[in-house]
C-alpha cells in the first residue's frame, strides 16, 4: 500500500502534514497585504488558520516621499499571541533555528 | 387724538403707536411710561433712537400740528418751561377739566364703541397696572370669579382698589422695569410719581374711567394661567384671556384688546415670582393641568363660561395633584429649576412609558413554561453532542476534548464520557433553579423539575443511542426539514478526507514503515525525521489517552463475561499502543549507530521534551528505567548539556538555550525524579556507574548535568537513611561513589557558573551538599579544599549585599557547609 511509495521519507500524506511538523517550532508566515509573520506555531487547521506565539510581524508599506519616489517602509509589531485567519495566509515556512 | 388736555404727549404716543402697528413697540405699554419720563425732563430711554425713523417722522408731523390742535396753551402747559411764576393754574385747570368732563361724557356714551378703548388703555395702563398686581397679591382666589361675573362692581365701588395701588405700585413697576431693563429704578419711580399725581388730580372727575379700568382687570386676572401655558406648553394661548373675559364684559374690542393683553401677560410674567406667592393655589392649578394635557386645557379654556371656569379649574386642580406631587413648589421655582423639573418630569414619563412597553409581555410565561423550554434546550444539547454513552466513536470525545483532557489531568469527577450526564444535568438544573430559587416553589416544585429534567435527559440519551444519527429531521406533517446543523456541528462545506494513515487498521503497517524508514535514513537525526517522529509519538500518545478514557467500568464482584471480555480487549489494545509508542520513541535504536541517538534528538526539540511527562504516564516501570538509562548515557550529548557549556569569558547563556534548559528541568526532570525517587539502590548505583563512562567534566559544568547528579546522589542518601539498603548493594554504591568522586574532583573548581556575582549557583551548592553528605571525612576535606575559594568569595560578597540577598547567599553556601558539618558562621 502506501509504504511502497513513501520510501525513506516520513509518512506525509497531505501538505498540511508538513505544517504539522512545524508545530511548536518557529515558522515564517507570509500573508496577503505585504505582511510577514515570524513566530512559534501553536496550532493550525485545514483552513490554514494559525495560532502563533511570540510573533514578530513585519508590514511593508509603500510611501511616496517628497520627490515622489516610492519608498518601502517597514513596520514592525510584536504580539504575544496571534490568531491568523487562514484566508490571508500565502505561505508557511519552517524557520530553522539560527 | 387728544382726550385729556392735561397730557398732550400721550395722544401723540397713541397716534404714533397705532399708526405704526407693524412695530413691536406699538404694543409696548412702557412707551407711555417713558414718554412721561420724557415729559418730566427725565431722558430715560429715547425710543426714537432705538427704532427706525418712520416713527419719528410721524411724531414730527404730529408735533407740527399739535399747536393747531391744542393751541399755544397746550404746548406751553406741556413744556412747562415757558410757564412763568404767574401761571394761571385755575384757568388752565378749568380749561382742562372742562375738556376732560366733556370727553368723559362723550366717552361714557361711546363705551361700546370701538373707538373708546385706545384712551382707556393708555390712561388705565399706567394707573391700573399697580392696582392689578395689588389685587393679584391680596385678593382671595375665591373672589376672582365674583369680580369676573360682575364687572360693574368696580363701577359701584371704585375706591375699593384705591388703597392697594400706591404701595404695590413701586414694587410691581419696579420689577417690571427691571425685567425690561429699560429704565433705572429712579426713573421708574419718578414716572410713577408723575402718574400718581396726575390721576390724583383728575380722580374726582373720572369715576367712569375706573369703570374702564375694571374690565381690563379681568384680563389681568387671567394671565397667570396663561403665562404658565407659555412657559410649559409653549403654545400660543394668548387669546384665552380675551375670549374668557370678553363675554362677561361684552366689550366689542377684541381686535384692539389682543395686543395689550399679550403685553400684560408678559408683564405679569416677569413680576410673577413675587405676587404669585401669596396666592399659590390658583396659579399652580393651571400649570399642573397643562403639564398633563395642554391641549385639553386649551379646549376647555375656550368654553365661554368664565364663572364656571374657575370651579372647573379647581376640580381639575385637585385631580391633578395626584400626578404632580408639588404644585406649590413648581410655582415657587425659579426658571432654571422649573426647567429642570420639567426635564426630569419628561424623563420620568419617558421611562415609565418604556417600562410599560417592556412589561407589556410580563407574566406570559409561567415558571413551568420556562422550565419546559430549558428542558427542550437541554435535550437539544444532548442530541447535538451525540450520545455520550456511545463507545468507540470520536464524536463524543471531539466535542469536549479539552474538558476531558483537563479532567484526566485533574482527575475530575467525570472521568470518561461513558459516565451518565446526570452531573451535567444537575449542575445545569441547579443553576436554572436558582433563578427562582428562594421563592415559594423552591421546596416542592424545584425537586419536581429536577426529576423531570433528569428523566428527560435520560430519555434523550436513550433516544440518541437508539436512533441512527440523521443530518436532518423530518417531522410528520411539517412542511420543512429541521437540519441538525448548528454551532456545534456546522454543515461541512469542505470535507477533506484524511489519509488512511490515521486509521487504526494501518498501524501495523506503520510500524513496519517506521522501521524501514530508519534503515533508509540512517542519520536519524535528520531534522524532518525527528519532527516526524515527534508527531508520531504525539499521535500515539493521543490515541493512548483516548484509549484510557474508554476504560470500561471496573469489574464487579459478580463476574460479567462481557465486561471481562471488554477489559481483555482494552488491555490488549493498550499493550499494542504501548508498543507502538515505544517504537516511535526510538529508545531502543542502536547506540552509536548515528551521530546523535534518535531519542536524544527527540529530546532536543522542545515539543519532544514536553512529550516526556505524557509518555511516562503510559509506559511501564521497565520502560522508564530504559529511558532514564538512555538519558544518562547520553547526558553529555543532550542539547541542554552540550550547548549549555559556559566557555571562558561567557557569563550567561543565550536566551534560547536558557529557555531549553528551563524547559528540560520543568518537563523532563520531574518525570525522571519521580521515577528515581522510587528506584532501588541497585538502579541508582547503575546509573551513577553509567555516568562514570561519560565526560563528567562536561556534565558538571551544566545545570542539567549537575541537577541530574544531585538527583542520583540524594536518592542514594535517602535510601541509606531509610536503612533498608542491602549490604552488598551499599558496598557497590560506595565503590561507585568513590570512583565518581575521583572523576569529579578535577572539575570541582569549574562547576560554578560564571562569577560569584551572578548568583545563579544554588543548584551547585545543592550538588555539593549532596556530595558532601555521602563523602567520607577524607573526601570532605578534599571537597572543602576544592571549593574553599568560592565559599570565601561568596561570604565576602554577602557582606556587601543588602541583608535579604546576603542571607540568601549565605543560606546557599550553608547548604553545603552543613552537609559536611560546618557552618558559615564559623567563617565569619
Amino acid at each position: 500500500m502506501a509504504e511502497v511509495d513513501d520510501g525513506a521519507s516520513a509518512p506525509v500524506s497531505e501538505p498540511l502534514d508538513l505544517v504539522r511538523l512545524c508545530l511548536d517550532e518557529i515558522v515564517f508566515v507570509k500573508l496577503r497585504g505585504d505582511r510577514e509573520l515570524k513566530g512559534r506555531l501553536h496550532a493550525y487547521d485545514s483552513h490554514c488558520n494559525l495560532v502563533l506565539g511570540d510573533v514578530e510581524e513585519t508590514v511593508y508599506v509603500v510611501e511616496e516621499d517628497e520627490d515622489e519616489e516610492e519608498v518601502v517602509k517597514t513596520i514592525h509589531k510584536k504580539s504575544e499571541m496571534l490568531f491568523v485567519r487562514g484566508d490571508s495566509v500565502v505561505l508557511i515556512s519552517p524557520q530553522a533555528p539560527s | 387724538m387728544s382726550f385729556f388736555g392735561f397730557d398732550a404727549t400721550l395722544p401723540r404716543d397713541r397716534g404714533h403707536n397705532t399708526s405704526a402697528p407693524g412695530f413691536s413697540q406699538a404694543a409696548d405699554p412702557f412707551t407711555g411710561l417713558s414718554r412721561h419720563g420724557d415729559d418730566d425732563g427725565d431722558d430715560a430711554l429715547d425710543f426714537e433712537d432705538t427704532y427706525d425713523g418712520l416713527g419719528d417722522q410721524l411724531d414730527e408731523t404730529d408735533d407740527v400740528f399739535n399747536d393747531d390742535t391744542f393751541g399755544g396753551d397746550d404746548s406751553t402747559a406741556a413744556n412747562g418751561k415757558s410757564v412763568g411764576k404767574d401761571f394761571d393754574f385755575f384757568g388752565q385747570t378749568a380749561k382742562v377739566s372742562g375738556a376732560i368732563s366733556e370727553e368723559q361724557l362723550r366717552f361714557s356714551r361711546q363705551q361700546p364703541a370701538s373707538k373708546a378703548p385706545p384712551p382707556t388703555s393708555t390712561l388705565s395702563q399706567p394707573a391700573s397696572k399697580p392696582a392689578r398686581s395689588g389685587y393679584e397679591k391680596y385678593k382671595e382666589p375665591e373672589s376672582i370669579p365674583d369680580m369676573r361675573v360682575d364687572p360693574n362692581l368696580w363701577g359701584v365701588t371704585p375706591k375699593q382698589p384705591a388703597p392697594a395701588p400706591a404701595p404695590a405700585a413701586s414694587s410691581a413697576s419696579g420689577t417690571q422695569a427691571g425685567g425690561r431693563k429699560m429704565m433705572s429704578l429712579e426713573e421708574v419711580e419718578a414716572a410713577m410719581r408723575a402718574q400718581v399725581k396726575k390721576p390724583a388730580q383728575a380722580q374726582p372727575q373720572v369715576p367712569p374711567q375706573q369703570q374702564y379700568q375694571a374690565p381690563p382687570q379681568h384680563q389681568y386676572l387671567h394671565p397667570p394661567p396663561q403665562q404658565y401655558q407659555q412657559n410649559y406648553s409653549q403654545q400660543p394661548h394668548q387669546q384665552f384671556p380675551v375670549q374668557a373675559s370678553s363675554p362677561s364684559r361684552e366689550e366689542p374690542r377684541p381686535a384692539h384688546a389682543g395686543q395689550p393683553n399679550q403685553q400684560h401677560v408678559q408683564i405679569l410674567q416677569r413680576s410673577q415670582p413675587a405676587p404669585s406667592q401669596p396666592t399659590p393655589p390658583p396659579a399652580p392649578s393651571q400649570p399642573t393641568h397643562i403639564l398633563q394635557n395642554p391641549n385639553r386645557y386649551a379646549t376647555e379654556q375656550q368654553r365661554p363660561a368664565p364663572a364656571v371656569q374657575h370651579p372647573g379649574h379647581q376640580q381639575r386642580h385637585s385631580g391633578s395633584r395626584h400626578i404632580i406631587t408639588h404644585p406649590h413648589q413648581l410655582a415657587n421655582l425659579s426658571e432654571e429649576e422649573r426647567a429642570a423639573f420639567l426635564m426630569e418630569d419628561a424623563k420620568r414619563a419617558k421611562r415609565n412609558h418604556k417600562i410599560f412597553l417592556l412589561s407589556k409581555d410580563n407574566g406570559l410565561m409561567t415558571p413551568q413554561d420556562k422550565n419546559f423550554i430549558t428542558r427542550i434546550q437541554l435535550q437539544q444539547l444532548v442530541t447535538a453532542t451525540g450520545n455520550p454513552n456511545e463507545h468507540g466513536t470520536d464524536s463524543a470525545l471531539s466535542e469536549d476534548f479539552y474538558y476531558q483532557v483537563h479532567n484526566q489531568i485533574r482527575g475530575g469527577p467525570r472521568q470518561h464520557p461513558g459516565q451518565p450526564l446526570s452531573n451535567f444535568a444537575q449542575t445545569y438544573l441547579f443553576q436554572t433553579g436558582g433563578r427562582h430559587g428562594g421563592m415559594r416553589r423552591q421546596a416542592r416544585g424545584g425537586d419536581n423539575h429536577m426529576q423531570r429534567m433528569e428523566q428527560q435527559v435520560q430519555r434523550a440519551v436513550e433516544a440518541a443511542k437508539n436512533k441512527p444519527k440523521n443530518k436532518q429531521l423530518v417531522i410528520e406533517g411539517s412542511l420543512g426539514k429541521i437540519s441538525f446543523s448548528n454551532a456545534k456541528t456546522p454543515k461541512p462545506l469542505l470535507n477533506i478526507k484524511r489519509g488512511d494513515n490515521g486509521a487504526d487498521a494501518h498501524r501495523p503497517n506503520n510500524a513496519a514503515r517506521d522501521r524501514k524508514a530508519h534503515q533508509a535514513a540512517v542519520s536519524g537525526s535528520d531534522r524532518k525525521t525527528v519532527l516526524t517522529d515527534i508527531e508520531n509519538v504525539y499521535n500515539t500518545l493521543m490515541q493512548m489517552e483516548d484509549h484510557d478514557r474508554q476504560l470500561p467500568p471496573p469489574p464487579h464482584d459478580d463476574i460479567d463475561p462481557e465486561l471481562v471480555g471488554r477489559h481483555m480487549d482494552w488491555r490488549e489494545k493498550a499493550q499494542k499502543l504501548n508498543q507502538q509508542l515505544w517504537r516511535q520513541l526510538k529508545v531502543h535504536e542502536p547506540i552509536g549507530a548515528t551521530a546523535v541517538h534518535p531519542f536524544i534528538a527527540f529530546l532536543s526539540f522542545s515539543k519532544g521534551k514536553k512529550a516526556i511527562p505524557r509518555v511516562f504516564r503510559h509506559i511501564t516501570q521497565e520502560q522508564r528505567t530504559t529511558i532514564l538509562t538512555m538519558i544518562v548515557i547520553h547526558l553529555d550529548q543532550l542539547d541542554v548539556v552540550r550547548q549549555a557549556q559556559l566557555h571562558s569569558g561567557e557569563t550567561l547563556l543565550t536566551a534560547g538555550i536558557r529557555e531549553n534548559v528551563e524547559l528540560f528541568s520543568l518537563a523532563v526532570m520531574p518525570s525522571l525524579f519521580a521515577y528515581l525517587s522510587e528506584a532501588e539502590l541497585d538502579i541508582v548505583s547503575g546509573v551513577l556507574g553509567l555516568i562514570l563512562n561519560i565526560n563528567i567534566d562536561v556534565i558538571s559544568r551544566t545545570r542539567i548535568g549537575v541537577s541530574m547528579l544531585t538527583m542520583i546522589l540524594s536518592r542514594a542518601e535517602l535510601i541509606k537513611q531509610a536503612g533498608n539498603a542491602k549490604e552488598q548493594e551499599w558496598e557497590q554504591w560506595v565503590s561507585t561513589y568513590n570512583q565518581f568522586f575521583d572523576a569529579l574532583e578535577p572539575s570541582l573548581p569549574t562547576i560554578f557558573p560564571g562569577t560569584v556575582n551572578t548568583g545563579e549557583d544554588v543548584y551547585v551548592w545543592q550538588f555539593l551538599a549532596a556530595i558532601g553528605i555521602g563523602a567520607s571525612p577524607d573526601q570532605q576535606q578534599r571537597l572543602v579544599v576544592a571549593v574553599k575559594d568560592r565559599v570565601m568569595e561568596t561570604v565576602a560578597l554577602a557582606k556587601t549585599l543588602p541583608p535579604e540577598m546576603s542571607s540568601q547567599r549565605l543560606a546557599n553556601v550553608n547548604l553545603f557547609m552543613r552537609s559536611i558539618g560546618l557552618d558559615v558562621e564559623l567563617l565569619a
